[in-house]
C-alpha cells in the first residue's frame, strides 16, 4: 500500500502542494486537474524524483526515500514529457533502460520484443527513433514503463498524442494492468479515465478535492445538471446565470449542458451528470482563465 | 558493467568527438613529421653512445677525440689539404666549391662536423658547468620577478637546497652522459613543449568535452526523468563519474600511442633511454635542464605521462563536479576554461612580497602547462622540489571532495 501523509511541496514563496493525504491499494487511480494544478508534482514525488518540503510518502510503512533503488524496483513511470536518445532505436533504448532497472540483458531482450508487441511497435523495433511520430514515441514510453513488471505504475499525461484508436487501445491494457498492481494516471483529459478508472482524484488549491470513485463524484452533481434549447441570441444571458457545461448547435438552436441548483424552469431537462460535468464545474474559474 | 558502457558509448560514439580525436592526431603526426628534417644528424648522438658508452668519462673522450683526429686526417685525403678543424674547412668554402665533392663525401664531412660539435661540447661541460651559479640565478629570478619579503626568501632557500644538488650531480658526473645536442635541436623542447603540450590541449579539450557530454547526456535529451527513476536512479552518476574517468583515460592513452609512437619510430631514441635528463648537451637556452632527482630521459618520459594521466583525470573529476551543477554542456566547457586561464593568472595578481604567490602557483594549468620544467630545478617560480607532487596531491583532494560534494547535492536535489 502507498500512502501520501500530510505530503507538501513548496518553491520559495510559492506553494505548489499542502496537505496532501492519499491512500493507494492495487487498482487504477486517475489523477485529475486541470494543467498547473500540480499533477506533475505529485507525480513526480512518487517518482523520488522531487522530495517533499514536508510530510512523506510511505510504501508498507517505509519511507519512499529512505527505500531508494528498492521502491524504484517495484516502480516504472512515464514521465509527461518522454526524452529518448533520437539516434538509438526502440530496441537499444529499452536495452539501456533495462540496464538502469537492473534486469538482465537476456531477460530483457525477451521482456522488449514482448512488449514492444504489445504498443505496436513491433514492426520498427529496430528502427531509429528519430524517424518516430509523437504517439509512436509515447508508446516506446509506456513501455520502458512496463519493462521492470512495476508492482507501482505512474503515468504522466500518458494519451498526449495518441490517436483515438490507440487509446482505446492503451486504456484496454491499462485495465488489465490494474488488475494486480496500483496504476496511477495522471491526466486532464476527462475521457482517458472515466471508464476505467477505480477511483479519481481531483487537486485544487493545491490541496485533494476529491478522492472516490466516478459514481460518488458524479452523485454530488445529481439533480444540478440540465440540458435545454435556446435561441442564439439568448446564449450570452445564458452563460452569465448559468454554469454551461457544453453547447451545440441543433436545428437552427443551441442545445446547452449547464449546472444549476436551484428550481428548475419547465422546460429544462435533467439528465445524468458524467465526470466531465463535475471537472467543468470545480475548474471553472480556471478553465475560464485559461480560455 | 552494462551501465558503464552505455555511458562510455554516449561519448565515444558522438561524431565531433570522434572526429576532433582524428584530427588531432593526423595534427601531430603532421607536426612531428614537419620538423624531423634533422632526424638523420640525430644518429652520431646515438653512434658516440653505441661507441663509447653512455657515460663520457676522461678516457672515453680521449678516445673519442684520438678517432676524430684520424677521421680529420681523412678529410685531409678529400680535401688536399690539412684543417684542424672542420669548421675551418667549412668557413673557407665558396659557394661553386660545393661541388668539389661527391654526396658521400658531404656526408662524411657533414657527420665530422657534428662529431667536432660534440667533442668540442663535452670538453667544454667542466667548464661551462663550473660557470654556473644557482644561487646567483636565484637573485636574478628574485629580481626579474620583483620578489620582496618571504617569498625573496623562500625561493633563495629553495635555490640554496637545489645549489646543493648541482653541486652533487657535477660530483658524481650523472650529467656527463651522451644527448642530443640540446642547442642544435632542441629534441627537449620539441617533445615537450611542442609534442606533449599539443597532446596536453588536444586531450583537455577532448575529456572536457566527453566528460560534459557524458554528466549532461540525460538532462539534455531530457531523458532524466526516465532515467532517475529507475532502479539505478541517481546512482547512475557514479557511473558517469566512472565513465568520464575511463574516457579520459582512452582519450590521453591513444593521443598518447599515436603521437609519441610517430615520434619515437621518426626519431630514434633507442641508445638514449638510460641517459640522464640532467645531461649537459640536454641544454638549450640559458641554463641546462637540471632534474631534482637523477632520472633517465625514459624514467623522465615516464614521469611526464604519469603526471599528464593524474591531471587528466583530476580535469575529468572537477569537470564532472561542475557538470552536475550547472547541467549544461557549453557552460562547463566556458567554466572549465575560465578556470584553466584564471588558474594561471592568479599568481601575478598575488603580493610579490608573500608565500601566497607560490601556493597559487600550484594550480593544474600551470603544472601541465610546462612539461619540460617537470621535476626540474631551473624553472623559475615552479622550481620547488615537491611542486608536482603538492599540487597533484592538493588538488586530488579539492577534486575529490568537489566530487563528493556535487554528488551528495545531485541525490538530495529535485529533479524537474
Amino acid at each position: 500500500m502507498l500512502v501520501v501523509k500530510d505530503m507538501a511541496k513548496q518553491y520559495g514563496d510559492f506553494t505548489a502542494l499542502k496537505d496532501i493525504n492519499l491512500e493507494f491499494t492495487n487498482g487504477l487511480y486517475g489523477l485529475l486537474a486541470p494543467n498547473g494544478a500540480g499533477k506533475t508534482t505529485l507525480i513526480k514525488m512518487l517518482a523520488t524524483l522531487i522530495a517533499p518540503t514536508k510530510g512523506e510518502v510511505l510504501y508498507n510503512g517505509k519511507n519512499i526515500l529512505s527505500m531508494d533503488d528498492q521502491y524504484r524496483e517495484l516502480l516504472g513511470y512515464l514521465p509527461q514529457q518522454f526524452g529518448y536518445y533520437k539516434n538509438y532505436s526502440p530496441k537499444q533504448y529499452l536495452l539501456y533502460l533495462a540496464a538502469l532497472k537492473g534486469i538482465s540483458k537476456k531477460e530483457a531482450a525477451l521482456k522488449i520484443d514482448e512488449l514492444l508487441e504489445k504498443v505496436a511497435l513491433s514492426q520498427v523495433v529496430n528502427k531509429k527513433m528519430k524517424k518516430f511520430s509523437g504517439g509512436m514515441i509515447q508508446r516506446v514510453g509506456i513501455a520502458q514503463a512496463l519493462l521492470n513488471d512495476p508492482k507501482i505504475l505512474i503515468l504522466d499525461e500518458p494519451t498526449a498524442g495518441l490517436d483515438p484508436k490507440e487509446r482505446a487501445r492503451f486504456r484496454h491494457l491499462l485495465s488489465e494492468l490494474a488488475r494486480d498492481r496500483l496504476v496511477i494516471i495522471s491526466t486532464h483529459i476527462v475521457s482517458d479515465i472515466e471508464s476505467i478508472a477505480n477511483e479519481i482524484i481531483m487537486i485544487k488549491n493545491q490541496q485533494i478535492l476529491y478522492k472516490d470513485s466516478v459514481e460518488k463524484i458524479c452523485e454530488l452533481l445529481e439533480g444540478h445538471v440540465y440540458e435545454t434549447s435556446i435561441g442564439y441570441e439568448q446564449l450570452g444571458v445564458f452563460r452569465k446565470q448559468y454554469v454551461l457545461l457544453s453547447e451545440k448547435q441543433e436545428q437552427g438552436n443551441m442545445i446547452v449542458r449547464f449546472i444549476h441548483k436551484g428550481n428548475p424552469e419547465n422546460e429544462w431537462r435533467p439528465v445524468s451528470p458524467q465526470l466531465e460535468d463535475v471537472f467543468l464545474y470545480e475548474y471553472r474559474d480556471e478553465i475560464d482563465g485559461e480560455a | 558493467m552494462r551501465i558503464f558502457y552505455n555511458e562510455c558509448k554516449k561519448a565515444f560514439t558522438s561524431p565531433i568527438f570522434i572526429a576532433l580525436l582524428l584530427l588531432f592526431a593526423a595534427f601531430n603526426i603532421f607536426v612531428i613529421v614537419n620538423s624531423s628534417d634533422h632526424k638523420e644528424e640525430l644518429k652520431v648522438a646515438s653512434e658516440l653512445v653505441e661507441k663509447y658508452g653512455r657515460t663520457i668519462t676522461d678516457q672515453s673522450l680521449r678516445q673519442f677525440e684520438q678517432d676524430f683526429q684520424v677521421e680529420l686526417a681523412e678529410l685531409k685525403k678529400i680535401t688536399g689539404r690539412e684543417y684542424s678543424s672542420v669548421y675551418d674547412f667549412l668557413d673557407g668554402l665558396n659557394h661553386e666549391d660545393h661541388e668539389l665533392y661527391d654526396e658521400n663525401e658531404w656526408l662524411f664531412i657533414n657527420q665530422l662536423q657534428l662529431k667536432e660539435m660534440y667533442v668540442s661540447m663535452a670538453k667544454d661541460i667542466d667548464g661551462n658547468y663550473a660557470r654556473i651559479d644557482f644561487k646567483k640565478f636565484a637573485e636574478a629570478e628574485i629580481e626579474k620577478y620583483g620578489l620582496g619579503g618571504a617569498a625573496a626568501k623562500t625561493l633563495q632557500h629553495e635555490y640554496e637546497e637545489f645549489s646543493k644538488r648541482f653541486e652533487e650531480m657535477k660530483q658524481n658526473g650523472e650529467h656527463k652522459e651522451w644527448f642530443f645536442a640540446g642547442k642544435a635541436y632542441f629534441m627537449h623542447s620539441l617533445l615537450y613543449r611542442s609534442v606533449f603540450m599539443h597532446i596536453i590541449i588536444e586531450a583537455l579539450l577532448l575529456m572536457v568535452l566527453s566528460t560534459a557530454l557524458i554528466t549532461n547526456y540525460e538532462f539534455e535529451n531530457r531523458t532524466h526523468l526516465v532515467a532517475y527513476a529507475t532502479t539505478r536512479g541517481r546512482s547512475l552518476m557514479k557511473d558517469k563519474l566512472a565513465a568520464s574517468l575511463t574516457m579520459a583515460t582512452s582519450i590521453t592513452i591513444f593521443l598518447l600511442a599515436v603521437t609519441l609512437g610517430t615520434f619515437f619510430v621518426v626519431f630514434d631514441y633507442s641508445t638514449m633511454w638510460g641517459t640522464s635528463i640532467s645531461s649537459a648537451f640536454n641544454w638549450e637556452y640559458q641554463y641546462p635542464y637540471v632534474s631534482w632527482w637523477d632520472l633517465s630521459v625514459g624514467t623522465f618520459l615516464v614521469g611526464v605521462i604519469v603526471v599528464v594521466y593524474v591531471v587528466m583525470l583530476l580535469f575529468s573529476g572537477l569537470t564532472f563536479a561542475l557538470s552536475t551543477l550547472v547541467k549544461n554542456s557549453y557552460i562547463t566547457f566556458f567554466l572549465m576554461s575560465s578556470f584553466f586561464v584564471i588558474a594561471l593568472l592568479i599568481p601575478s595578481f598575488m603580493l610579490t612580497s608573500s608565500n601566497l604567490l607560490f601556493i597559487t602557483t600550484h594550480n593544474l594549468s600551470s603544472l601541465v602547462l610546462n612539461p619540460h620544467q617537470l621535476f626540474m630545478g631551473s624553472s623559475g617560480l615552479t622550481m620547488f622540489k615537491t611542486f608536482e607532487l603538492m599540487t597533484i596531491g592538493c588538488w586530488t583532494m579539492i577534486t575529490m571532495l568537489f566530487c563528493i560534494f556535487s554528488l551528495k547535492r545531485f541525490n538530495k536535489k529535485d529533479i524537474q
